[in-house]
Parts: structure tokens; sequence; C-alpha cells
């Protein structure tokens, strides 16, 4: 455990076997479709599905399962709970209570009108989350989810490099294509932290520079990471607008999962990033929030 | 401990005393030798994320061979390569992709603290320091750990690639127990590379033998003898061998007592089938010399050949105590990346740092590298030219099967001097790139012509010059003679080319390459003229060697006249190529903050249809040919080109630095200079993990004695034009010119000049447009800046 975060999860976690995965439902139709999404999770990982739905009052568990349109087996195999109050704080309190490895929720739910990447509510429980959040993209439905391919973008630091090594460990177990994503703009300066690479400023025979970096880069992901050593990752390089790079990717090499670091900035002009492919990503998000230095 | 504490290599304190303090002992010689923190560079802690870029830089070479710094017991990413230089073998990709040949790791070994390995990332770090003695030309390290059972140990390392000997590799490790008494091992496991070459171990006594047989035929042996070294006789402990595939194991282990330190040391001498037809024996032959000779001695010589080292190439700044660490690992680097001794051997762009770019030679050996060896060990920079005498043969039968005359050069080479370019990349976005560098970059024709009297003129070698320099002179003019057409207009234009600016390919009428195809006409027909002028004797042997015509050299001068620069008088611009004024001009302010090269942000396509420019191209002009031009021509093509440079190239910020500081704008050329410095050295880039930039390098020497200290050489004497920096007080270094030694020193504030002849008959100096002087060793000679010039000289005796 490292700054509340449990870094153990199914997703971003090192022991894939067992934990909670919490499903925040509230009856609507975009919110479902976070379920077949950590049922999707739990098996590959063995975690048990809480579904949890908050109301105002307490109401019989069968008006529950009748209100979220809960079919035997949406059922097979989840734990469902109820909670009463506000409904941010009962989703992390709950998190904490389970010491859930992971949520999995849309960012949108029945009684958001709030435009953006997150609804008042999805945004009040990634800021007090204690554990990662997996962003389903509204309006995905019902269907089945497995993990074939995912997209695991870094800017080469290690603080964005945290999440790659505990999804390496899924990859690995499910023989998923895991490809990093180097965006590199035209604004984007050397990385701050030591040990961060970000692409070559000088590219004197390209012939054997590019080369060089691929390897480079992907031997300190390794460095930093430390994903199963046999777990074959790939490198790609963009230069266009991050979150734009983010989103075309992973909806051209159609992604099942894209695995993000996320800082714990959260005010306007900031997480600009995270929020355009939260909103724009045609696949689930796994945002998995760190806080630097303290998280190495 | 995190490595996140861990120092800049650039920004240490230079009085860190304590850092270094350990270092006394790391060789057991008597007295220690004495390491100076100002010429050391530290790594503090641990970042394995940095580890490759950290093996390069500490680096220990001798131009024979080079040793990266890598951790000798190893962690998950260390790179340990011993890299041997002017052998290649085939590469791992493709055999046809030749590359630098790898010896087996020769300072691998592990430390078992009870049948356990000592390992960094099992327990916990309590220090962990690397020293890089730039001045003994050693590395050094202090290790304090303690395992997860609680024993804390502390290990010291030292290792040297020897100067004095360069086939002589050795390394000293202290072990002591300092809570502790068990039992103790060390083990050392020479373990080949993995590459093609096959490798055979031999065992004979206290001698282990690898012999390893290259694709390209060369044998090569690397014995090696190890010993421990206790201070309580009669307790040697166990010593067992193991021949393991094609490598071997020798462990020794001992019962440890509380605080008490013990020494490893072994020693490697290599040889290869290019030095002697029997590499092991000479190999086990000279190191039994080497033991007999007793265990201080080949220690001293390491060092004492690095401290002649020092006072022949030395620079001292006072001020700017990055730019002092900055030139001294520069220096450092560069004397280590050179064999005074091996004609047949070039630097790679790498030199023995690193396996990228394969250790295939370039144009930047000739251009960036050979001034700092014309200045400072010409027999070094004689054998490196003679590396193109060798591989003269290539290029002519390059130039003949392009349907050209002469000498072409292969951009990239390796051993024989035929090309080794790869066709194509595979750029990180999946996109297949097809490489014309290795079909249109032939300036490099004119940049080795251009060394080669360069040399010629600073050291007056005639013997090399009348014997094999003038064959490259004239076999690169008659390439020039016909890689171009006299076209309609009556003008002479060398089209579908690619200058150093490689953004532009297949380009027409570079100005780069033709400015210096023209110069390499007009030097072929000078030389060819004053030998048969002047060494009448030796003019019959070369127009037969060459089998010159009569009218060739007046022909090349013909050609010469109507050669197409692309100089336009009244801008007193250049253009870059034919058509470059007409392409799209960027404002490349806007892209500053990148660091991907801007060809990248832009896309190939868009980069060629604009003024971009990858690296000094014209500007790369001025920092060659000076003399050629008026200041008013360098000084508006710099300030013409200097904004459309995105320096794309790691050669491109110090020839920048070199002519701002010649053009006195002090400003830029710091920052140019400061840029160039921090290719390798900077902790936010990890550019050096394949190698340091060594041309790079070269040219961080150029920008500060060519163009800080305003030096020009020319064959009647020194020129002086010094434009010192505001933060370099002082400014110091030695420089050599036809078998004499100067000293020059230079202070800011007075602005001041002083010249010492250290060795050697008088000469001529003179600072820019001043009065010269006949320079002898009795006197010492001092001017000030007068206004916007210089005083007279005023001589002291001394």
């Amino acid at each position: 455990m490292v700054n509340g975060i449990n870094r153990d999860s199914p997703v971003t976690g090192r022991h894939p076997q067992g934990g909670v995965i919490l499903v925040p439902l509230d009856g609507s139709e975009q919110a479902a479709g976070a379920l077949p999404v950590a049922q999707g999770l739990a098996a590959l990982t063995g975690a048990t599905v809480h579904i949890v739905h908050v109301s105002p009052q307490a109401v019989p568990i069968q008006e529950i399962r009748e209100k979220l349109h809960l079919a035997t087996s949406n059922l097979a195999g989840a734990v469902l709970d109820q909670r009463t109050g506000a409904a941010a704080p009962a989703i992390t309190g709950e998190a904490q209570r389970w010491h859930s490895n992971l949520i999995v929720m849309c960012s949108h739910g029945k009684t958001d009108v709030r435009q953006g990447a997150f609804s008042d509510i999805a945004e009040q429980i990634l800021l007090h989350t204690p554990c990662p959040i997996v962003f389903v993209p509204r309006g995905r439905g019902q269907r089945p989810w497995s993990l074939r391919k995912l997209l695991a973008p870094h800017d080469g630091t290690p603080t964005s490099a945290i999440p790659i090594g505990p999804v390496s460990d899924l990859c690995h177990h499910t023989r998923a294509e895991m490809t990093i994503l180097h965006i590199s703009t035209a604004a984007a300066g050397p990385a701050e932290d030591r040990g961060g690479l970000t692409a070559p400023r000088y590219m004197d025979q390209p012939q054997h520079e590019w080369p060089a970096w691929g390897v480079e880069f992907l031997d300190r992901v390794r460095a930093m990471a430390k994903p199963p050593c046999d777990l074959k990752l790939r490198t790609v390089l963009c230069t266009e607008e991050v979150g734009q790079a983010i989103v075309r990717f992973a909806a051209e090499q159609d992604i099942d999962l894209i695995v993000m670091a996320w800082r714990r900035h959260l005010e306007p002009h900031r997480a600009l990033t995270i929020r355009t492919v939260v909103e724009q990503a045609p696949c689930p998000v796994a945002i998995h929030p760190v806080t630097g230095e303290e998280d190495r | 401990m995190s490595g996140s504490r861990a120092k800049s290599l650039l920004h240490l304190p230079t009085q860190d005393g304590a850092a270094v303090k350990p270092a006394a002992r790391f060789f057991a010689i008597d007295p220690p030798l004495v390491i100076d923190p100002g010429w050391t560079l530290i790594e503090e802690g641990f970042e394995l994320a940095r580890e490759h870029e950290i093996e390069s830089i500490f680096t220990v070479a001798n131009g024979y061979a080079g040793t990266r710094g890598s951790l000798a017991e190893r962690n998950a990413l260390s790179r340990p390569a011993t890299f041997l230089a002017g052998v290649f073998e085939a590469g791992e990709e493709s055999p046809a992709a030749l590359e630098l040949v790898r010896l087996p790791d020769w300072t691998h070994l592990r430390i078992l603290i009870e049948g356990a390995a000592l390992a960094l990332d099992n327990g916990t770090i309590l220090e962990h320091r690397r020293i890089f003695d730039l001045q003994h030309g050693a590395l050094f390290r202090v290790w304090r750990h303690e395992d997860p059972a609680g024993r804390v140990t502390t290990v010291t390392f030292a290792r040297a690639v020897s100067l004095h000997d360069r086939h002589l590799f050795f390394q000293s490790v202290t072990i002591t127990p300092e809570n502790y008494t068990g039992s103790v091992s060390v083990e050392s496991s020479p373990d080949p590379p993995g590459t093609k070459t096959q490798w055979t171990p031999q065992a004979e006594g206290d001698t282990a033998v690898l012999v390893g047989a290259t694709t390209r035929g060369v044998t090569i042996a690397m014995a090696h003898r190890g010993d421990i070294a206790r201070a309580e006789a009669g307790a040697a402990g166990e010593q067992t061998s193991t021949i393991q595939g094609q490598g071997f194991l020798r462990r020794w282990t001992w019962p440890a007592g509380l605080g008490e330190t013990v020494r490893f040391n072994r020693s490697v001498v290599v040889y290869s089938s290019r030095e002697t037809p029997d590499p092991a024996s000479a190999a086990r032959r000279h190191l039994n010399r080497v033991f007999d000779a007793g265990p201080d001695a080949h220690v001293r010589q390491h060092a004492q050949a690095w401290e002649d080292r020092w006072r022949a190439a030395g620079l001292r700044v006072a001020g700017d105590d990055q730019a002092q660490r900055a030139l001294r690992f520069a220096v450092y680097h560069l004397n280590g990346a050179v064999n005074p001794h091996d004609e047949r051997t070039s630097i790679g762009a790498r030199a023995l740092t690193g396996k990228v770019y394969k250790g295939h030679v370039f144009w930047d050996t000739e251009i960036y590298l050979l001034p700092f060896y014309i200045c400072t060990d010409p027999p070094a920079a004689r054998t490196l030219l003679m590396y193109r005498v060798h591989t003269l043969p290539a290029a002519r039968e390059r130039a003949r099967k392009l349907g050209y005359q002469g000498a072409l050069y292969a951009w990239e080479s390796a051993d024989t001097g035929e090309d080794v370019t790869p066709a194509s990349v595979v750029a990180p976005d999946g996109r297949i790139v097809q490489v014309l560098t290795g079909i249109q970059e032939h300036h490099i024709s004119a940049d080795i012509a251009y060394a080669v009297w360069q040399y010629w003129r600073a050291t007056g070698d005639e013997s090399f010059f009348l014997s094999a320099g003038i064959d490259i002179l004239v076999e690169t003019a008659r390439f020039w003679a016909t890689r171009g057409r006299l076209e309609t207009d009556g003008r002479y234009h060398i089209r579908t080319v690619i200058g150093p600016d490689e953004y532009h390919e297949t380009v027409d009428d570079n100005a780069f390459t033709n400015v210096m195809a023209q110069w390499n006409l007009e030097r072929a027909a000078d030389a060819t003229e004053w030998v048969h002028a002047n060494r009448p004797d030796s003019w019959q042997d070369v127009a037969e060697r060459l089998r010159i015509a009569p009218d060739e050299p007046a022909a090349w001068r013909r050609l010469a006249g109507v050669m197409v620069t692309g100089f336009d008088p009244r801008t007193n611009l250049f253009e870059q190529f034919a058509g470059y004024f007409g392409l799209e001009d960027l404002d490349l302010d806007a892209y500053r903050a990148r660091t991907v090269p801007i060809d990248v942000i832009l896309g190939r396509d868009r980069t060629q249809k604009s003024k971009v420019v990858k690296q000094a191209d014209v500007i790369a002009l001025s920092a060659l040919l000076w003399d050629l031009f008026p200041r008013t021509v360098h000084d508006a093509n710099f300030r013409y080109y200097e904004p459309r440079t995105a320096h794309g190239s790691s050669l491109s910020p110090a020839f920048h630095a070199l002519v701002a500081a010649r053009l006195g704008d002090r400003d830029t050329a710091l920052r140019y200079f400061h840029e160039a410095a921090s290719i390798d050295l900077s902790t936010h880039t990890g550019s050096a993990a394949g190698g340091v930039h060594i041309a790079a390098l070269g040219g961080l020497w150029q920008a500060a004695v060519f163009g800080m200290g305003g030096v020009r050489l020319r064959e009647d004497g020194i020129v002086l034009d010094p434009h010192l920096p505001q933060s370099w007080t002082e400014f110091s270094f030695s420089l050599q010119w036809r078998g004499r030694t100067i000293a020059v020193d230079l202070t800011h504030e007075p602005a001041q000049v002083a010249v010492t002849l250290r060795a050697g008959d008088p000469m001529t100096i003179a600072l820019d447009g001043g009065k010269p002087a006949e320079l002898d060793a009795r006197h010492s000679y001092v001017a000030h800046r007068d206004g916007a010039g210089w005083s007279d000289w005023q001589t002291k005796r001394r």
C-alpha cells in the first residue's frame, strides 16, 4: 500500500488472484456497461465483483436487483451491496472497507447532467479513491469484454511507468499484446525525473539511432516497471496532441484497455489528457493515481 | 538509497573531498593514487534506469579496447561490453551488418556471502558511489551493503585498461565484512557475449585463456589471471576452477574475519591475429611478464601515461566549472578513443563506449576529431589518416562501380572501407524508411582530403604526405572531377547529393559539398605542383604511382573555377542548395521546447519543403574554411542559417559555438558550448546510453580552442583571435605545431594573451590583424586587447 493506493489490484496489482472489484450501479444503462468489464477482469484475476448501489434510503435487496436490471447471469459469483447517503463518499468508503483492488464504473450515471469527462460524482470518487478506477465508455452496452490488446501511454518518466508493471502481469497472464505509446509533442520538454527518457533530441543517423532508442526506451520501461521477463512489449512514437493520439491509436488498433498514471490533480486546466481519453476513448480506461516521487 | 538523490555529473562541486576519500586504496599501490575531486565524475546512489548511460560515460578505454562501466556483478539492465578496436564480426541482426567485436566480460565477478550473491537489489544499499577518475583513466566504486540477514559488507572496485601497455586490462576489488565472520567467495567468470564470434577456453596453471574466432577470420586471445591477497598468512582459502561452455569460472573462498579486508586482483591481456600470428602464446607470455614485474608497476605506468597525455592535451578553464569538467570529460574520451600504434583502425561514432553505430566510421573522424589529435597527438592523427590510406582501394572500387574515377569513400565504413551503411530503417511509428546517405552523401571524400591537408600543414609530416597523403588528395580530386558535370551554362554542377543537412535529400549543388569539392580540386592541384616544383626526387615516384597526367592539375583548377557554389556577392549568402531560398520559412522558436527532432514533428515531406536545417551545413564551411572568406561572409551566413538550424544532430551545437565565438558573439557561443557539453552528461536525455558522442566531444574541444581560444593553424605558424566568454576568467591550453609545443594562457579581464614556446625551434605567432612575432623558448610573449584590436607583442625573458 503506497499513499493509500493498493498496488496489488487485479488491473494494477502484482497478485492477480483474489480481491474485490467494486462496481457502482445506479440503474442507468450507461452505468451498467461497467459490469461486463468488471466481470471480465474478475474472471482473469479471480477477484470477486461487488456491485454497490447507493440510495437515499435503504430498500429491500430484491428491489435493488430490479432497479439495476440485474439478470441472474449478472449476479453469478457477485455480491450485491447497498449503501445510503451521498454516492461518492459511500462508494469510496466501500472501496476502503473492502480494500478494493479496483473500481469499475461509468463516468456518468443516471442523474448526471454535467458534460465533460467526469460527472460530479465520478470526479469526487476519482479525487478520493483508494484504488485505481476503470472508466468504461458511455454507451458501451452489455457486450462481453476480454483483454487482447492493452495500451499504456508512457511519457518516459518513472512516475508514468508505475501502472505498467502491474498490468504487465495481466498481459502476461492473458497473453495480451501490450503497446507502450510514447508521445512527444512539439511542446514536450525533456523528462524532469531522473531516469526518464523521452524521444531523442539528436538523431545523427536515423538508421542507427531509431533502433537504439527503441531498445533503450523499452529497457528503461523494464527497469522502472519490472514486467515479467518474457513479456513482449512494443513501442510506438507519436507526435500529435497527447490525448488525441491515445484516442486515435486505441480506435485504430482496437485496444481493449488503456492504462494511465494520474498525478492526482483535477483542477481546471489540469489532467487534460486524462479528460480527453476518458471522454473519447472507445474502450475502458484504467486510471492509476500516483503521487510521483514517493511512489517510486 | 534513492537514486533520485543522485547528483548531476556536471554540477558536482569541485571540492567534494569526502566523496573521493576512499579512493586512496582502490589500487594496492604505495603511495596511493591521489584523486583530485575536480578531475572526477561521480555518480552517487543508484538509478537502475540510467544504467546504460552511466556505463557509456564511465568507459575505460585506451584506443586498443574500451570497457563499459558496467557493474562487475551485473544487474537486470547491465549491458557490459569490451570492444576491440578495428576488429569486426558479422552482426547480430544480419551477417552483412558488420559490427565491432565484443570480448568476454573480463570484469565480471560475483561476491558470495555464505553462498548468497551480493546484489544491489537484495537487501539495503547503505552507500553506493561510482567515481570516474579522468586524470588517471580509472573507474572506482564504493559499495556498502546490508544483506537480508543484516550482514554489512563494504566492497571497493577499481578497473582500468592500461594506456601505457594497451594490451593489459586490470581490476582490483576489496571485500570487508563489517559486522560478521563467515565464508566469503569471489567468482570470476569472464563469459563471452553471445555474439557470432566463437570462444574456446584453455586453462594452463594459474592462467586461463579464452580464444575467439571471429566471422572475419581474426583470432583473439584473452589471457586471465587472478589472485587473492589476505593479510593473514596461511589462510588463503580454497580455489576451484571450472570450464563452463565457452567461458570458465574460478572461485576463491576463504573464512572471512570480522573487519578483515581481502583483496582480489585480476589482470587480463588481449592480443589478436592482427598483431601476432599466435595471439594465445603472446597473451600468456605478456601476462607472465606483468606478474613478474610486480603488482604495482602496471598501475603506476598507466597513471603516468595518463598524466603525460594530460600535459600534452589538458585545458584549464577558470570561472566556469561546468565547462572545465565537460572539457576534461571530452579530452579523456578523445584520448581513450585512439591507438597511435594501429594505423588500420579509426574511430567509430561512439568510439569504444557503446554498441550503437556498430563501430562504423563516418566523416566525423576527419572533421570533428582529427583537429584535436593534430594539435595534441600528431602520431595519433597520422594513424587515423593511415586508416583512410589503407581503405583507399575500397574507395577507388566504390567510385569505379558508380561510374566515377578516383576514390569515393564509404559513408559508413568498418575494417575494409567498403560501404556498410544500412539500406533502410524501421522508424518508431512503424514506417520503413529508405536510407539515402550511403548513396548520396559524398562530401566525405572531400572531408578526408581536407583532413590530410590540415595534418600536413600543421605537422609538416612530409614522409606521410609524399608516400600516402597525396594519394588521397589526388584520388578524391579525380572523383570530384567526374562526379559533377560541366553544363550548358558553363558551370560545374554536382547534382543528387545530400549535404551535412540530411533533412534535404537528393538536392543539387549543395554549397558545403561543392565548396569542399572545389577546395579539394584546388588543393590537389597545389599539392602536385608543389611536389613537382619542390621535391623533384619524389615527383617521379608520385607521378608514376598515381599516373598523374601532365594536364590533370590544370583541369582540376578549371573545374574548380567554374564550380557552382551558390554564393551571392550581393547578399554575401551561400544558398545551401539549388532552390533552398524558395522553400517555406518556419519559425523554429515555436518548437524550441521539443525534445524530438523537428523532422519527426513536421514529417519528412514538410521538412524537406522547408528551410529547416538539420545541422551546421553552410555554417560548417565557416568553421572549416574561415580564412577563405571575409568575416562579413561568415557573419551574414551565420545570422541567416543559425535561426533556421534545428540541431537535430549532435554535431551541430559545437560548430555553432565555434563560429559564434570567432564572430565575437560570446553569449551565443557559450550557449551552444554548454548545449554541446550536455549531450552526454545531461541527466535528463539518456542520449549516452548507446555510447558517448565522440564527435560532439571533438567538436567541443574545437569550440573551446578554435572558437573561444581563436586558434587558426597555418603553414607559416599559428594565428590567435581569442573571444573568451564573460564567465571564463582564464583559459589555458597547449598545442603542437610542426614539432613545437606552445602553451597559450588567456585571461578575460584584462583581455590578455600570453604564449610560451615549451619545446622546439622558433616559430611565428600572430594575433588576428596584428604583427607576427618570432616565438622563441627564451621569452614569453604577451599582448593585450587594445580597443577593437590587439597590442603588439611584448616579450619578457623567461
